[in-house]
């Protein structure tokens, strides 16, 4: 969803970034996502757009969770008035991380929880190609052992032939001087 | 050793342009993990400028966007 933020007026937009545990019922889910909403809305600000990232793992605990549901807002709400919001963000229960951020001029609002998806897929494409071309180079190298070794029992068969070659000429030539000889007491 | 034979093994790292400057970045987001990545060592610490070849501009913005994405969680302070 890129889509320019517009500021009207005195309003200006600001980032919500909230973490909660992730073994929540539905119930409470749905309440807690209620009342962080009636939070920024009664101050008087205006939802822009809003990103629930879902299950996510943590690098570290959290106050005793390994995983976490992350929720991206863009409220336009009034300067004076984030400071209340913060205060109030920090007092509520089963908020574990909360971050108030002012993005920059000419932001785009961009949905990383989609953005994230598609680079693990694309990761897991990367790696399935890693390990082709590991299995490609493997089976090639056997396969040039292969050839090597066949020819160095080719060479080596070529050098042992020579070898007995001479051998058999010798033996030949003495036969064949012998038949010669007998040949002739024959006759 | 010749002096030019340490720079065909690793590469000069003053001729490293910064990647942020190529593709004129003016904002890193802490939601984007995919991005801060590869500046990020195994300990989970940030790579050198030296190294990495990023200019003080992108630096700086990698830093905020590191220290918050490791605020929130997305990402570890140490491994």
């Amino acid at each position: 969803m890129p889509t320019l933020t517009p500021v009207t007026e005195e309003g200006r937009i600001y980032e919500f970034c909230i973490l909660y545990p992730s073994d929540l019922t539905q119930k409470e889910e749905s309440d807690l996502i209620k009342e962080i909403e009636s939070i920024i809305e009664e101050v008087g600000g205006k939802q822009v757009a809003k990103d629930s990232w879902g299950k996510r793992g943590l690098a570290y605990t959290i106050g005793g969770h390994t995983e976490g549901n992350f929720i991206v807002y863009h409220y336009e709400v009034d300067p004076s008035k984030v400071r209340s919001v913060e205060t109030a963000l920090s007092i509520t229960p089963k908020v574990l991380r909360h971050m108030i951020v002012k993005p920059p001029k000419g932001y785009e609002v961009v949905k990383y929880s989609e953005k994230f998806e598609m680079w693990l897929k694309e990761r897991e494409k990367q790696e399935e190609r890693k390990v082709r071309e590991k299995e490609e180079a493997l089976a090639k190298k056997v396969a040039d052992r292969a050839k090597r070794t066949v020819k160095r029992t080719e060479v080596k068969k070529q050098e042992e032939k020579p070898a007995a070659q001479p051998t058999d000429k010798k033996k030949l030539s003495e036969e064949l001087e012998k038949l010669i000889s007998e040949d002739t007491l024959n006759l | 050793m010749k002096p030019n034979q340490k720079n065909e093994r690793r590469g000069d790292p003053r001729k490293k342009k910064c990647a942020f400057c190529e593709k004129e970045v003016a904002y890193i987001d802490y939601k984007d993990y995919p991005t801060m990545k590869p500046y990020i060592d195994y300990f989970g610490n940030i790579f050198k400028r030296y190294y990495s070849g990023v200019c003080l501009k992108h630096q700086k913005m990698l830093r905020t966007a590191v220290e918050r994405a490791r605020f929130m969680g997305m990402m570890a302070y140490r491994k």
